[in-house]
């Protein structure tokens, strides 16, 4: 599983309007102020679950950036763009303080979130390399450096997990890593020609807005798929994982988030569909990658529409997946214990995740090939000048064991995002949502069971939802630094309404060039 | 008093501990486990430098640039000798793909370099008195290390593109990464400065360096392991046969290679030859050139291949 950086990429066509959108947004604000349209549209949002992600965040032309630099000195043509380079750098510090827990790591399971004081941190360095391959072809290359120090070791949340950038398996010592090395292919239909800007996984160029384009190599499938809300950088939008995409959107990834294999896009006009297949990791959660494509991956579709409403804009995109890895079934691993308790958590002969409890059921007993599947909804919409709301929820079938990112079996996020020109400052951005996961009763009974998966099982369970509520704001200084404070509460800490709440105080530094 | 007689037994007793005592400590000495390093020995060029190794000084124009891509494989490139003269390959192949990019202006460069590992592997076992285990990576286990990435900057000093003779300077910082006992890195900084030539005469090219690879990790008397900082040398020449539509095929050998200064060429010695030939097309504007190389080591040691086939990929130009 992962949780790390995302940067941004989006869905090209969506960036295409960006730089519209942002001017148009600081006209808006001023005739639709700020006022109560926040509020209203929040709850109006909760009418449709949805979930909101950071978005690659472009560069616009008024932000510093190393290629805009150059281009201001008549040294590069950033609107055709033959190469470019952009970098980021985060560190993100939280403090969670002690919470109420009658039990903690009952009976030798290992999953819980500790009740004591806690600090976490993350940080990150990026650099984002882009070059014109041939004509129509872009080739990106994005190495990045993390070190980090995760809450209980990252044990005992499930898309509640408080920060994106942590990565199972990570530690305080620095990694460097490739996260993307893909080459972006790209055929015109015809239509109305495009602008797209300069950015990180993006060189500046114009596209038709009928196009097929196919992208081959190592990425996040979120590169593609279920974008940003509003394309704000992850990094200067909420902390919260779970609104970086749907909680139970268990997408095939390495430890880290990324994944190899294609992903074909068909853009037409306010339309955009998509497909992929990626590689699955060889065991649950684990950074070793199963090559096997056609016997193991995870496959998506997502269709997407953009719209206007009352002359503002929005999105609503549909996406399904179906993985196909080499994972446990729930009923599966009860069985094998019921039937034979020596086949238990503590006797495990494969992959596990180290639980001692001898009288619970592990999946190790029970993985095999297996299908999980899910489908979720998202939509964004602009209610004003740089305020929009947004929220994504997705159902995925809850039979088999979290294989990638969180054990969330269903998700639900709202939220608010808006920028701060109604106080002078417009490249501030503050946001309030909320984010729900919820487990399958086969989930709840295995957890009860005294099971683990890869992130929860606290040895018993009161089965509810795991709630996080997050608010945050990114202040803007310097021209390159974004500076944010973040609040998140969260509720039935691991799904088990016996323990928490929990609170995290974060305070995040990022800076991009 | 007792007589040394009568306490004769309990003293033999303990000289035989003793001398078990020293037997299992040279036996335990004769266990230790060597720690690995970065074997690659192929220190390339910069991106857009034009040979494998050596550097062309082909720099010029204002702004510019060059992407790469180069992937080798390497045959028994550490092969371990113990006193008794018994071999152990404890690498015996390696694969990888290197991604680079580089920035040019005027007659400045600035380039980084991403090498992937994409296999490695060997024979493990105990020789010398050390305890050698091959590293096990392929690119499913390691997806997306990078190892060792550096970051450089060179200099044309002297001479004009094109010109009989060309003056540069270079240095490189490599970044530790990776696993150490996989061997694709010291786990430590390293440093490179380089002095650089280049030229060209009609239609016959060279290029050559001298330089030190500033290298902390020193682990001898561990067999045909690094032993500190090294004196890096290399030359190159080939002849240019120009085809049609600006391009053309430049073919000739390079031979490079590296000494320890604690043991200046007398023991830790690598030196490789490589029969390259590339496929360019230059001038201002966009450019490309293909590049291939067959080499075999000349002084098997150290790193150095026992034969070693590389291809890259460049796409470079300035305006």
């Amino acid at each position: 599983m992962r949780f790390w950086s995302l940067l941004p990429t989006g869905v090209p066509d969506w960036k295409l309007r960006r730089s519209k959108r942002r001017s148009k947004f600081l006209r808006m604000f001023v005739i639709a102020r700020f006022r109560v349209p926040v509020l209203t549209c929040f709850l109006l949002a909760c009418s449709f679950a949805g979930a909101q992600n950071g978005s690659p965040a472009p560069r616009p032309s008024d932000e510093f950036s190393f290629m805009q630099m150059l281009a201001d000195k008549g040294l590069h043509d950033i609107e055709n763009e033959s190469w470019n380079a952009y970098g980021q750098f985060t560190y993100i510090s939280s403090w969670k303080p002690s919470f109420d827990a009658p039990y903690t790591n009952l009976n030798g399971s290992i999953n819980s979130l500790l009740p004591t004081g806690e600090r976490s941190f993350t940080g990150t360095a990026t650099l984002y390399l882009g070059a014109r391959l041939w004509k129509g072809a872009e080739g990106y290359l994005v190495p990045e450096l993390i070190s980090e120090q995760p809450l209980s070791q990252l044990r005992g949340l499930g898309s509640a997990i408080q920060n994106f950038e942590l990565q199972k398996g990570g530690a305080p010592t620095p990694q460097i890593y490739h996260s993307r090395i893909f080459v972006k292919q790209t055929f015109g239909l015809g239509g109305k020609s495009l602008v797209e800007e300069s950015g990180p996984l993006q060189l500046g160029t114009h596209y038709d807005s009928r196009r097929l384009v196919f992208v081959a190599g190592n990425f996040s499938i979120l590169d593609f798929f279920d974008t940003n809300a509003f394309d704000v950088d992850p990094r200067d939008g909420f902390l919260g994982l779970g609104f970086m995409t749907y909680g139970a959107y268990d997408f095939a990834s390495d430890a880290r988030g990324y994944s190899y294999g294609g992903v074909a896009q068909l853009f037409w006009d306010d339309w955009a569909v998509r497909v992929g297949r990626i590689t699955a990791p060889k065991d649950p959660n684990q950074l070793p990658v199963d090559f096997r494509l056609f016997k193991y991956y995870g496959d998506q579709i997502e269709v997407e529409h953009k719209q206007k409403i009352r002359g503002q804009e929005g999105m609503v995109r549909v996406l399904a997946y179906r993985n196909r890895e080499n994972m446990g079934r729930f009923n599966d691993a009860i069985a094998a214990f019921e039937a034979n308790p020596n086949e238990n958590a503590t006797t495990c002969t494969g992959f596990n995740y180290g639980s001692q409890n001898a009288g619970a059921p592990d999946l190790c007993w029970a993985r095999k090939p297996n299908v999980k599947k899910g489908i979720g909804a998202f939509a964004e919409q602009y209610l004003g000048h740089d305020i929009g709301v947004f929220g994504r929820a997705m159902y995925s079938d809850g039979q088999t064991e979290v294989y990638a990112y969180t054990s969330d079996d269903r998700s639900a996020t709202v939220g608010v995002l808006a920028k701060g020109s109604a106080w002078s400052r417009p490249k501030d951005v503050a946001g309030i949502g909320v984010n729900a996961g919820w487990i399958s009763n086969i989930h709840a009974k295995y957890l009860g069971m005294g099971g683990v998966d890869g992130f929860v099982g606290d040895g018993a369970i009161a089965a509810a939802a795991e709630r996080s509520f997050d608010l945050f704001y990114s202040a803007h200084f310097r021209a390159v630094y974004w500076l944010t404070g973040d609040y998140q509460h969260i509720t039935n800490p691991g799904f088990n309404a016996a323990r928490g709440p929990v609170n995290v105080f974060t305070v995040r530094i990022h800076g991009q060039f | 008093m007792a007589s040394f007689e009568s306490h004769r037994s309990g003293v033999y007793a303990l000289l035989a501990g003793f001398v078990l005592f020293a037997f299992w400590s040279l036996h335990a000495d004769a266990q230790q486990q060597a720690s690995g390093f970065a074997v690659e020995r192929l220190y390339q060029s910069a991106p857009g430098a034009g040979w494998f190794v050596m550097d062309d000084l082909d720099i010029s124009g204002r702004l510019g640039g060059a992407v790469s891509l180069t992937s080798g494989y390497a045959r028994n490139p550490l092969v371990v000798t113990g006193p008794d003269g018994k071999k152990l390959a404890v690498v015996s192949e390696e694969a990888f793909v290197d991604f680079g990019a580089a920035i040019t202006h005027d007659r400045f460069r600035a380039y980084i370099n991403f090498p992937v590992p994409l296999l490695l592997g060997g024979t493990s076992g105990t020789l010398g008195g050390y305890r050698f285990t091959a590293p096990l990576v392929s690119f499913g286990i390691n997806p997306d290390t990078v190892s060792d990435p550096r970051i450089g900057f060179d200099v044309r000093l002297l001479g004009e593109p094109g010109g009989l003779l060309r003056l540069g300077a270079g240095a490189q910082l490599i970044f530790p990464s990776g696993n150490r006992a996989d061997y694709v890195t010291d786990d430590k900084y390293r440093t490179m400065f380089r002095f650089l030539a280049a030229g060209d005469s009609g239609k016959f090219t060279y290029a050559g360096q001298l330089g030190v690879h500033v290298r902390t990790l020193n682990d001898a008397p561990v067999p045909g392991s690094p032993n500190g900082s090294e004196f890096l040398y290399g030359i190159s020449g080939g002849r240019r046969f120009a085809a049609s539509s600006g391009w053309a095929v430049v073919a000739g050998p390079e031979i490079f290679g590296e000494t320890a200064f604690r043991a200046f060429f007398s023991g830790e010695t690598g030196t490789e030859a490589l029969l390259t030939g590339r496929f360019e097309r230059t001038g201002v504007g966009r450019n490309l050139r293909i590049k291939l190389g067959i080499g075999h080591a000349l002084a098997q040691d150290f790193g150095a291949a026992q034969w070693r086939i590389v291809f890259g990929v460049e796409m470079f130009g300035h305006k």
